[in-house]
């Protein structure tokens, strides 16, 4: 058993459940589960900026909301099928993004988080007066209309986990390279990795666009299968909200803790909204509520607090260093000492 | 016995920074800790103000057992820390760090005025802010605000390390007077010619341990330098 | 002429938005906590001097303020006695950045629950109309009020901050936390009661707004990015930063409006770039 086992295990069961969903669960469910995995693919990405990298992004929306608009109105324009203009999304995200960063990164630490939130109100204003995009009614697909509608649900379905999947297995190789490395020790202290020659700059950038262009692609797979996009549903907060709340709950700077935040995000809103039939501010107060309690009593989050209480790893991506034989190896025993770090 | 330490170990994480520490101060008494950095003196004085929370053994001052209590407590009690670094409160000035010291209101000899005519160089420079004060000067404030709580026991940490050596005169010039008011006083020093003319005893420290325990006037050197760098 | 009017009612304007900011940057410059709660705070005062003037319908407007403070302290205090302060036993900001995120949730949608999502307003009286004529321009009276107000307590602040045994605590904590302690000063105490002040500041622009306009649960959470921006663009814990920022934003609004009233805070956020940009710690905050 390798570190290498549980993470292959995880990854295939995910392949396999993503397969069989649809017949599973019903158009519904579908939908449901459509919009769990992008969530999901986009706290991860939330993570990695601040969780692996220390940038506290309060403005990821905008390229959620720039991946939509992008999509739909490449669609329209081209008259494309939807699918074939989605790179477009990540590919404009990821040039705004770098474009931003000359600015931006010249801020620090609160500074920083107050003005990409900021940035994603100036780009959603410009979005709303510029015109093309519809101003207040927003864009609807049009050349979606030439598409089944059950295989149009399918499709985006496996899109949009397929997308999920490899979000999660890029950045867990990621952080297993040398690259990866270079990014957590920047995280935890990064003049000293500035003084053994990693290029802090240079690691942010990477990471900054690379979430960026993630969130681009996540916004065009769910406003593609909304077939509609306002400036209002696509630059909300709340997309930044959930995606903070999700990894703080559940664990940032770790893999688990986002799914494990998921599940306890959606958990909680389909118990309040759905099974208890209360009225949405309920959800949200227990939603909040939620934070409160983890925020007192398990403040690194859920998964942590479960890892380190029961011993058990998951995705981890700690490293164990070298073993060091020592003489015993001459009489035939070896005796080892290693430890490990913990990212 | 104002003070009365038994075996005390201290950890920081997994790591034992200090261990079976015994050791007492009298009133009035003036005891220095010597040792190399990292021997664990800084610690041992930590453990004292209660800022360090992980560790084991007895603390005992003025008769109550201090070991778990809060620094906050403990500074109530009349403990008293001029720390590694001076630590002054950069956005207070000179005066306003003393009137810190005053906050716990402890009836004594020690007040604002008595205190400038300690140290006179203080009082021309009341209304400064210590970025603008010289290290030696800051030494002076540090000690100052320790003593504005009148307390029983000053604990004074590498209060001349880097310092000009005007400035490490004044200060110690000081002690004269602070012993004069009946405050003893715990002296960490890497100075060992001025921590033995200046105190009653000394412990020296050894990674953790106490190596050594000497009056100060029948301080062997060679024992010393023993008990100093470990052979 | 009428753009004098404008530059003139931005810098009224401005007294607000500087109301707004001015809690937040005094709880940041102490405990370095940026406080998501605070949009909250402004809303939920309205609603508490809605009730109050409710009591007291005859009262002038102003009087209200000694009453909605002295409310909005107390609550501010147990807050962070009860919450906040657990969460800051470790280093970490982002944990009592999510716990005062997530009591803010709680809060707005515990008053949607209680008070209804429909717009209110407080009418005392005839003085949220009056205007003074001043050279052709015509001048709110309560936002010349407002910003007389945002001055005074402001100047106050500086005052007690600067003169008074609790503000050397306040700023000897916020110096070094540990320190404080030898001292005998319980940091948490001391969050506590600044976690008052700032609500009650908060208090005092809640109350205010709910003078100038309509309110609901969301005029909070509505106005906390112009709050942010506000300490933001000061440079963080400056309070007379905060005060010119929002002058800065509430003019730039205003002039950006005239020239498109589609807008919205468009302009307000250009202006916020750019200061930032210019200065990356804000106007007050310490030099790179």
């Amino acid at each position: 058993m390798t570190r290498w086992t549980l993470p292959a295990i995880t990854f295939a069961l995910f392949v396999v459940a993503a397969v069989a969903a649809p017949w599973l669960v019903g158009d519904g469910g579908i939908g449901l589960l459509f919009e769990i995995v992008l969530m999901l693919a986009m706290a991860q990405l939330w993570n990695l900026l601040a969780g692996y990298t220390g940038l506290v992004s309060m403005g990821l929306q905008c390229f959620v909301g720039l991946g939509g608009y992008v999509t739909i109105f490449a669609s329209n324009t081209l008259r494309l099928p939807p699918y074939w203009v989605l790179p477009l999304a990540p590919l404009v995200c990821g040039l705004v993004a770098a474009a931003s960063a000359i600015f931006l990164f010249r801020l620090r630490d609160a500074y920083f988080s107050i003005s990409t939130w900021v940035f994603s109100e100036v780009v959603a204003m410009l979005v709303f007066i510029a015109p093309g995009f519809g101003h207040v009614s927003g864009m609807t697909l049009e050349t979606a209309r030439a598409i089944d509608y059950e295989v149009f649900l399918l499709a985006n379905f496996w899109i949009a986990t397929g997308f999920a999947a490899a979000v999660m297995v890029g950045i867990y190789l990621l952080l297993n390279s040398a690259l990866g490395l270079s990014m957590l020790s920047v995280r935890d202290d990064e003049v000293a990795a500035a003084s053994i020659g990693i290029n802090v700059w240079r690691n942010r950038f990477i990471a900054y666009v690379a979430a960026s262009a993630g969130c681009g692609l996540a916004g065009g797979i769910s406003f593609m299968a909304a077939l509609f996009v306002t400036v209002t549903t696509a630059f909300d907060l709340n997309w930044v909200v959930a995606m903070i709340f999700i990894v703080i709950i559940g664990g940032i700077g770790t893999l688990e803790g986002p799914i494990v935040g998921t599940i306890v995000y959606y958990g909680v809103r389909e118990l309040f909204a759905n099974l208890f039939a209360l009225s949405g501010s309920w959800y949200l107060i227990a939603l909040g509520s939620v934070a409160v309690l983890t925020m007192l009593f398990a403040p690194r989050g859920i998964w942590p607090f479960v890892r380190d209480r029961l011993g058990v790893e998951w995705l981890s991506i700690a490293r164990k260093l070298p073993t060091i034989a020592t003489e015993d190896d001459a009489k035939g025993s070896v005796s080892t000492s290693h430890g490990s770090l913990r990212a | 016995m104002l003070l009365e330490v038994a075996h005390l170990d201290a950890f920081y994480g997994d790591f034992q920074a200090l261990e079976d520490i015994t050791m007492a101060v009298d009133s009035g008494e003036s005891v220095a800790f010597l040792g190399a950095n990292g021997a664990g003196k800084t610690t041992f004085l930590r453990c004292l103000t209660g800022l360090i929370e992980r560790k084991r053994g007895t603390i005992t001052f003025a008769g109550g057992d201090i070991s778990h209590m809060s620094v906050e407590t403990i500074a109530r009690r009349g403990i008293a820390l001029a720390p590694e670094g001076r630590m002054l409160f950069p956005s207070l000035n000179v005066e306003e760090n003393l009137q810190m010291g005053g906050l716990s209101r402890r009836r004594g000899y020690w007040n604002l005025q008595r205190i400038y005519e300690l140290f006179p160089l203080l009082a021309e420079r009341r209304l400064q802010m210590p970025n603008r004060l010289s290290g030696g000067q800051q030494g002076l404030v540090a000690i100052g605000r320790a003593l504005m709580a009148n307390p029983t026991l000053l604990l004074c940490d590498e209060i001349s390390l880097g310092l000009d050596p005007l400035a490490v005169e004044q200060i110690y010039a000081s002690f004269t007077a602070i012993r004069l008011e009946g405050t003893a006083t715990v002296l960490v020093e890497q100075d060992v010619r001025r921590a033995s003319s200046t105190t009653d005893r000394i412990y020296c420290l050894l990674e953790g341990r106490v190596t050594l325990h000497s009056e100060s006037r029948r301080l062997d050197t060679d024992e010393l330098t023993r008990a100093y760098f470990g052979t | 002429m009428v753009w004098i009017g404008t530059v003139i009612n931005g810098v009224l304007l401005g007294g607000l938005y500087g109301l707004f900011g001015v809690g937040l940057a005094l709880v940041f410059g102490v405990t370095r906590i940026v406080n998501i709660m605070h949009g909250e705070f402004i809303a939920l005062s309205a609603f508490i001097a809605l009730g109050i003037s409710t009591v007291l319908p005859n009262a002038h407007p102003l009087l209200l303020v000694v009453p909605v403070m002295i409310a909005s302290f107390a609550l501010g205090y147990v807050l962070q006695a009860l919450f906040v302060n657990r969460s800051m036993r470790l280093p970490d900001p982002l944990a009592p950045l999510l716990l005062t995120f997530g009591l803010s949730i709680v809060t707005r949608n515990l008053m949607i629950e209680a008070f209804g999502v429909n717009p209110r307003s407080i009418h005392q009286g005839d003085f949220a109309q009056l205007s003074i004529d001043v050279c052709g321009v015509q001048i709110g009276v309560l936002p010349l009020v407002t910003l007389a107000l945002a001055v005074v307590l402001f100047v106050t602040l500086q005052l007690v901050l600067r003169r008074t045994k609790i503000g050397r605590i306040v700023r000897a904590t916020a110096d070094n936390s540990e320190v404080v302690r030898l001292m005998g000063v319980r940091p948490s105490s001391v969050y506590s009661i600044v976690m008052g002040f700032s609500f009650a500041l908060a208090g005092v622009a809640g109350l205010m707004l709910a003078l100038r306009t309509t309110f609901t649960p969301f005029s909070g959470v509505e106005r906390l990015l112009i709050s942010f921006e506000v300490v933001v663009m000061g440079g963080l814990g400056s309070f007379w930063g905060a005060m010119l920022g929002g002058i800065a934003l509430g003019v730039a609004q205003l002039v950006g409006l005239r020239i498109n009233p589609n807008s919205g805070f468009l302009y307000a956020n250009l202006v916020f770039f750019v200061v930032v940009l210019l200065r990356p710690n804000g106007l007050f905050g310490a030099r790179q």
